[in-house]
């Protein structure tokens, strides 16, 4: 992939063995150097970490005792919290109207992005430059600055209060980035391996679909991991065009429910690590893929 | 007429399948992008309440943006905001990312963790420091207690005077283990003979950071700033929406929020869309000025 050549480690990890692992902690490092760099790290870690554990043991204790307890640990288990928490804000419905929203967009996304990159890649055609500086600008036009005229767009259109209309926007502000990314890995391939196809007499559709869409996996998963994360932690255009409570995605859901109630804050702790535990745990497992699809945006410059 | 549309569809000429392909995403792109894009300037020279007929003002929106106290005061945080944001962002980014690049005890598991905040949603990372920040159980006041400064206490969100400030600590919260882990990718490209050769020839630390890691990290420097430019001037509109609103008497207002009362609340479509436009222009103006500038900055080096 030509845009990640840049960032390619140059120097090798040598194999792990716990002798050389210790000598290369220490090596040449006076004590206090060793004190300043974990003692920095700790910092780090705690000022990080420390805020998502407080919603974490925040979420099993009772009413009183959040304010009562503030940063300790919780002396029983509330587990009640979490299904008062799931029922009261309607945890369930969010949930489904984020899948629903973010599936939707993502399949139209790929469907619609990786056509449009192979014909921009691989095909010749007038006015193909054109296109891509259009692509290209684009990008650098962030989409929240014409928010008024979209959401006239997608009110005329009858988009608003619709999950699949707010889906097909997602998509669609989502399209620029995902054809350059994915045009990128198109024209990564080999020109060889298209004009075998093309002797043994295949069309273009096959072979964008059995030759190279196999190649190109790792466009196709950097692209549903940047689109998933814009997507599913949206805000701004749900704010602008889901109305109607019972379709608020998962953002706006914990808003309103914050917003809406008064002080039942344990609730609200449970309902932040309910919401928000699955997505650090997917992280988490796939923390590598994640990281990748996120700097892609970075370096696509 | 089928025959001739299986007759085209059968052609297997670049152009043709080209069109094909690129019609789906051509559609996206004109109604949720261009269309919306050209339909927004027209909208700003008009005055429009979003039902009724609009009518033709010229640029007097644009005018009046200049003498609205309430723009110039949103245009001004905005400012502060960019500026704090990307000098935070890269000086803790890099200073991280340095640190990380060690032979640290527990690498890996550190470089995720301070990840985590990135692909928290801007609303849950709002709630989370609304709570943080709340005066009565509230994590940081709490702190403070604890540590005996409860000199230092303070209404972080409800004072005018720091309201902003505490705004823009969550947002570095947020993105610094994203800027860090862009950097720490630069960085391991700095191949180690160049350092092993400095320390030979006896340069300390601060020497060989200041004339191999920065020169040879400006172009990382130049991504992370450009990167954290646009995203500084609008996509701030979640975190002051969830935190303050823009709030108390518009000491937090930025221009997106003003912007989206101004449609919503105030049903002033024309001038809201102004609002856009002038911030998309004020965008613009500075990556260009900033890419001078960096590029002026290479040479002296």
């Amino acid at each position: 992939m030509e845009h990640h050549s840049s960032i390619r480690p140059a120097r090798a990890q040598p194999p792990f063995s716990s002798h050389l692992f210790w000598k290369g902690l220490l090596a040449g490092r006076t004590v206090s150097e060793l004190v300043l760099v974990y003692g920095l790290l700790a910092i780090v870690l705690v000022e990080t970490l420390y805020p998502l554990l407080w919603v974490l043991s925040g979420s099993l204790k009772t009413k009183e005792e959040v304010i009562a307890n503030v940063w300790g640990l919780p002396s029983g288990f509330a587990w009640q919290n979490y299904t008062e928490a799931w029922r009261v804000a309607g945890i369930g419905a969010r949930i489904l109207n984020s899948v629903v929203v973010t599936a939707t967009a993502l399949a139209l996304l790929l469907l619609v992005a990786t056509p449009a990159a192979y014909a921009l890649s691989r095909l010749r055609f007038r006015g193909r430059n054109v296109i891509l500086a259009l692509v290209v600008a684009a990008m650098l036009i962030p989409p929240q600055v014409m928010a008024i005229p979209l959401f006239m767009t997608a009110r005329d259109l009858g988009l608003v209060n619709s999950r699949i209309g707010i889906a097909i926007i997602h998509a669609a502000s989502n399209l620029p980035l995902s054809i350059f990314i994915l045009r990128s890995f198109f024209l990564s391939l080999p020109a060889e391996l298209e004009d075998a196809a093309r002797i043994d007499g295949a069309s273009r559709l096959q072979i964008l679909g059995k030759v190279m869409l196999p190649l190109i996996r790792p466009g196709l998963a950097l692209v549903t991991i940047f689109g998933f994360i814009e997507i599913w932690n949206d805000f701004f255009l749900a704010f602008l065009l889901l109305r109607d409570p019972a379709l608020q995605t998962i953002p706006l859901g914990l808003v309103a429910f914050f917003q809406q109630y008064g002080s039942m804050w344990n609730l609200y702790f449970a309902a932040l690590a309910m919401t928000t535990l699955p997505v650090i745990i997917v992280f988490v497992l796939m923390q590598k893929q994640f990281i990748a699809g996120l700097t892609a945006g970075a370096v696509k410059s | 007429m089928l025959t001739r549309i299986t007759r085209i569809i059968r052609r297997d000429d670049d152009a043709t399948v080209a069109a094909f392909m690129l019609a789906p995403a051509a559609v996206l792109f004109s109604l949720f992008f261009l269309w919306p894009f050209l339909r927004g300037l027209w909208i700003s020279l008009t005055r429009w309440d979003g039902f009724s007929a609009p009518v033709f003002i010229g640029v007097a929106n644009y005018a009046k943006l200049l003498g609205d106290r309430l723009f110039l005061g949103a245009l001004e945080n905005n400012l502060i905001f960019v500026v704090l944001i990307l000098l935070l962002k890269n000086v803790l980014g890099l200073g991280l990312a340095i640190l990380l690049d060690r032979a640290i005890f527990l690498r890996g598991p550190i470089r995720a963790a301070v990840f985590i905040p990135v692909t928290l949603s801007f609303a849950a990372t709002g709630l989370l420091w609304s709570w943080i920040y709340n005066p009565v159980f509230g994590l940081l006041n709490a702190a403070l207690d604890g540590l005996g400064l409860s000199a230092l206490k303070l209404s972080w969100l409800g004072d005018a005077d720091i309201a902003l400030y505490s705004i823009i600590v969550v947002d570095v919260w947020k993105w610094l283990g994203f800027h860090a882990v862009i950097y720490l990718a630069g960085l391991q490209t700095i191949p180690d003979e160049l350092y092993e050769a400095a320390r030979i020839d006896g340069a300390g630390a601060v020497k060989r950071f200041r004339h191999i890691t920065l020169p040879l990290m400006m172009p990382v420097v130049l991504i992370n700033i450009i990167l954290g430019l646009s995203g500084a001037f609008v996509r701030n509109f979640d975190i002051v929406q969830v935190l303050t609103q823009g709030g108390p008497n518009h000491a937090t207002e930025v221009v997106m929020t003003y912007m989206v009362k101004t449609a919503f609340q105030d049903g002033n479509m024309g001038y809201a869309s102004a609002m856009g436009y002038a911030l998309f222009l004020i965008v613009a103006l500075s990556c260009v000025l900033l890419l001078g500038l960096m590029r002026r900055s290479k040479v002296e080096m």
